[in-house]
């Protein structure tokens, strides 16, 4: 799942999508967050001059702070930014998030209207270096939030400041900011599951070619890939690979008329010529003539078998040999191999043994496996000297089932080890047609197997042929 | 015996027609397709061998063609083409037998003998076969030699089983290889030639008239005079 490539590009798509919109909303915070910065600045500059004007033209007698209070309590319920839920039903906890500061030109506090404590306030303001132009944000100590400052210098010295607490300010951009975290989550999520559906679709199509890609790979080059009826790139693909197809299997066609017709137009002449040998044989009594006749016989048939190999091992390479696969047991099969084989090879004073745990059944042509290893020991026969042994071992791995031939001979000589499998190359003292290896491998391909010949640390040769348990089900090409 | 050889090669048509005729056979010979559809609808024949490769129709054509027509013979094809698809076809399609170009006479011989035995109403089972002084208990799996017994493994059994059933008539390295020991191999090497010297030396070895006879380039018989 986390290997597919419809995961990996949701994936880079979702991050890409996530920072975008990161970027958008940090942009959209700061806009919003200036904004209400700035209504809150407005609010506080136009209510201290209200104040500033109502304390300047109060006449300064035993009624003066009364009025003021009264004006600046009336002022701090216009607050802006502060929602309805949120306000306490209360009326003295209302007016802690604002208060009103008035200082004479002494610079003693001369008015405190709002929570707190004034002195405090007026130290945190003395403190901060603020200036009349504009609001500023001042941290005062047993508040956690800073208020937000205007001030104004009245005619007779004396100044008025109005704060505003930022609690309600930071509380209106927090729930802004969870409304938008929550929106841009579902975004992300929403966009990373749209990204994977089409790229999931998409690939599947890609999947599709594959498998079909697979089977035409293991058996039937008749079979076509799918494709969509859109003209995109995967639609392409499938166009490729099926033209590729059509290629090959007129290719594959074409090899099949060219042995077929090798084969007829050969074995005809073959047969006729074999025929005549046999019917004159009949009628010599000529001892040397005889002799003549019957080896050529021989010549002529050794000649027909290299072609028929020949043949098989040209249709295996081109996956086109035809397999006819039976439940056989090997071990069976080896032990009545080596009765046949046993005589001629103590004749020449060899040894073979055979170990195996008993029957081993496995699914493959019998007839090709039969030549196999007839093809395997005829080797042994030609290449050892007297005095040697063959041993055959028979194993089963998971779901192969291996042959290992072992022999304690000379070995092959490295120019031979290198061409071991390619047609027509010979051991240094080999008689038979140099076809035995190649077809030992044709056969084992056929069957999806593989064989492995080297030489071994003691001296001597081992050749392991690897078949799987199950044949290829009826391989029919062209 | 009537046969009729369907085979549109000179050269194979008149050995074969030598070969089968000093077998016994009555021979008769058909190049083309047509001529062997007339031949057949108007004479009995006991057996066909038909070549697959005609000018003028496939051999499978001809033999189904033949069966409508009502000939109930065994056909026994020869054929250039070796693969396991045409074999299956071939014997699907009405053929008996099939055998490969280049083949061995007495391959050949072996499978008409076999097709016509086929046909013919099956004798009672031996139990006993005899060639000349060598006798052979089959439910024993006993062999005698003028009234010696032979010291023989269960496969130099079949083997001799094999050429007395066929004494008097050559049988081939492929063809041994087949019947004893089931197998379609040409192996490069002597390995048959061994097995028949090692049962020669027991059949024999005690220098009485020899019975196994090699025939070079052909294969060996086991003679019944």
């Amino acid at each position: 799942m986390m290997r597919s490539a419809a995961w990996r590009i949701s994936f880079w798509a979702a991050l890409a999508f996530t920072f975008g919109t990161i970027l958008i909303f940090v942009v959209l915070d700061r806009f919003v967050a200036n904004d209400i910065q700035r209504r809150s600045d407005a609010w506080l500059s136009g209510e201290v001059e209200v104040l500033g004007d109502v304390a300047e033209h109060t006449p300064n007698d035993a009624l003066y702070n009364r009025v003021v209070s009264e004006v600046a309590e009336l002022a701090s319920r216009e607050v802006p930014n502060r929602e309805i839920a949120a306000q306490p039903a209360d009326e003295t906890a209302e007016n802690d998030s604002v208060f009103f500061l008035q200082v004479g030109s002494d610079g003693a506090l001369k008015l405190w209207v709002g929570q707190g404590d004034g002195p405090t306030h007026l130290k945190a303001i003395v403190g901060s270096r603020f200036s009349f132009d504009r609001p500023a944000s001042i941290r005062v100590e047993g508040f956690s939030t800073p208020f937000r400052v205007a001030a104004m210098r009245l005619g007779d010295g004396s100044r008025v400041y109005l704060g505003l607490s930022e609690r309600d300010e930071r509380r209106v951009l927090s729930n802004l900011r969870v409304r938008i975290s929550l929106l841009w989550l579902s975004l992300v999520l929403l966009g990373f599951a749209i990204v994977f559906y089409t790229a999931r679709r998409t690939l599947k199509h890609v999947r599709d070619i594959t498998e079909a890609a697979s089977r035409i790979g293991q058996s039937d080059l008749k079979t076509r890939v799918p494709f969509a009826r859109t003209n995109d790139e995967i639609a392409q693909l499938a166009h490729t690979l099926n033209h590729m197809l059509d290629r090959i299997e007129a290719t594959v066609e074409q090899l099949h008329t060219i042995t077929g017709s090798l084969a007829h137009d050969l074995r005809s002449p073959l047969t006729a010529i074999r025929g005549k040998l046999e019917t004159s044989l009949e009628g010599t009594r000529d001892a040397k003539q005889l002799e003549a006749i019957a080896s050529s016989i021989e010549e002529l048939d050794r000649l027909t078998d290299f072609l028929n190999t020949s043949l098989d091992v040209a249709e295996a390479r081109a996956n086109a040999l035809r397999l006819k696969p039976v439940e056989i047991d090997l071990d069976e099969l080896l032990r009545s191999m080596m009765t046949l084989y046993e005589p001629s090879m103590s004749e020449k004073g060899l040894a073979i043994s055979l170990h195996s745990s008993g029957p081993l059944y496995i699914v493959a042509d019998e007839g090709l496996i039969h030549r196999m290893i007839a093809n395997l020991f005829d080797n042994e026969l030609k290449h050892l000297t007297p005095g040697c042994t063959v041993a055959v071992q028979l194993s089963q791995q998971d779901d192969a089932t291996e042959v290992r031939i072992e022999d304690d001979g000379a070995g092959f000589d490295q120019e031979t080890l290198a061409h071991l499998f390619v047609r027509r190359v010979r051991g240094r003292d080999s008689h038979g047609h140099g076809l035995g290896l190649a077809f030992v491998d044709a056969v084992a391909r056929a069957h999806h197997g593989s064989v492995q010949a080297s030489n071994r640390a003691g001296g001597g040769i081992r050749i392991e042929v690897v078949l799987p348990r199950q044949a290829p089900r009826d391989v029919v090409v062209g | 015996m009537r046969l009729l050889l369907v085979e549109d090669e000179r050269d194979i048509q008149t050995f074969l027609e030598q070969a089968l005729t000093e077998a016994g056979y009555g021979v008769d010979v058909a190049l083309d397709g047509r001529t062997a559809e007339e031949l057949a609808a108007t004479n009995p024949y006991d057996i066909l061998i038909v070549d697959l490769g005609l000018p003028d129709q496939d051999g499978i054509d001809l033999i189904t063609r033949l069966h409508q027509i009502g000939v109930k013979a065994p056909v026994l094809i020869l054929s250039a083409r070796r693969s396991l698809d045409d074999r299956v076809r071939g014997l699907e399609q009405g053929g008996d037998d099939y055998l490969t170009k280049p083949f061995a006479l007495a391959e050949l011989l072996a499978r008409l003998r076999n097709l016509l035995k086929r046909n013919a109403p099956q004798g009672s089972e031996t139990t006993r076969l005899r060639v000349q002084d060598l006798e052979l208990d089959l439910l024993r799996r006993e062999a005698t030699r003028a009234g010696r017994v032979l010291q023989l493994t269960p496969q130099e059994f079949v083997l001799l089983e094999y050429l007395c059933r066929n004494a008097g008539r050559v049988v081939t390295r492929s063809m041994i290889l087949e019947k004893v020991w089931g197998m379609r191999i040409q192996p490069d090497t002597n390995v048959v030639d061994v097995h028949i010297y090692r049962l020669r030396g027991k059949v024999d070895g005690n220098g009485q008239q020899p019975l196994i006879r090699t025939l070079r380039g052909v294969g060996y018989v086991l003679k019944d005079r």
